[in-house]
């Protein structure tokens, strides 16, 4: 069985790119006022609401486009396994937290599911093995047939 | 595995959240000049100093981003590839072990 891997570079490259622009449009709604070319209380110029907007944009995409990095970080996590198996980590810290009885059914449900798996093993190779007897059988039926072949082209 | 799932792997939907802020800092660089805050041959002001660097910046990070997210996507997909013909070989193996 292959195991899947996961590559969290890929993720964490998007989730930094994303950072740094949501900076770059924070600033860039303050650079007007920080730079000086904007003076308070006046009118605003053209290059002020140009890049007063473009920041707001840029801000407000750059989370979004975060949000979605992010949350395939987590769709990768759970599909390697690593956010299940913290979820059962901590289903087992609250087991230990829960009186014996109550604790019982998710104890032995955990045991079932276990002895479900080496069941299901078990019949795959069970079956494989099946599968490989009747090919060996088909070969030794198919053989004699051809022999005999053989012999009649031979006779005749 | 399809042509379509390989692309969608290759550029999820943030990517094209990356080719846009790609085209905002193409916008921003040359705003200046479209918006003639800036005329030719002068001096650059300090907001047209301001809004070509952010805009430079904007168009480096972006494709960066995307690039380097392509390549992580590659590297997966091969390795996968690369993992799927290895259980192939390994069943072959003991099918034949299995029939001899």
């Amino acid at each position: 069985m292959s195991v899947t891997r996961p590559s969290l570079g890929k993720y964490i490259c998007g989730m930094v790119a994303s950072l740094a622009i949501f900076l770059a449009g924070g600033w860039l709604i303050l650079a007007p006022f920080a730079l000086g070319y904007q003076s308070y209380g006046a009118d605003w110029v053209s290059q002020t609401t140009n890049d007063f907007v473009v920041g707001i944009c840029v801000a407000v995409v750059a989370l979004i486009a975060f949000a979605l990095f992010f949350f395939s970080l987590l769709g990768s996590l759970r599909a390697a396994g690593v956010i299940a198996a913290r979820s059962r980590s901590q289903a087992v810290a609250a087991l230990a937290a829960t009186p014996s009885h109550a604790a019982a059914a998710p104890v032995a449900t955990s045991n079932q599911s276990d002895l479900d798996r080496t069941l299901a093993t078990l019949a795959q190779a069970l079956a494989a093995d099946l599968s490989a007897r009747r090919q060996t059988g088909g070969d030794l039926q198919t053989n004699p047939l051809t022999e005999q072949n053989i012999t009649n082209r031979r006779d005749a | 595995m399809r042509a379509g799932e390989v692309m969608r792997r290759l550029v999820p939907p943030a990517s094209y959240v990356l080719v846009l802020f790609f085209l905002t800092g193409v916008w921003l660089t040359m705003s200046p000049f479209a918006m003639q805050t800036q005329s030719s041959g002068q001096r650059w002001t300090t907001s047209t100093i301001n809004n070509v660097t952010l805009g430079g910046i904007l168009m480096v990070v972006s494709l960066l981003g995307i690039v380097v997210y392509m390549g992580f996507a590659l590297r997966d997909l091969m390795r996968e590839a690369q993992a799927k013909q290895l259980a192939e070989q390994t069943a072959r193996a003991e099918a034949a072990s299995a029939n001899s």
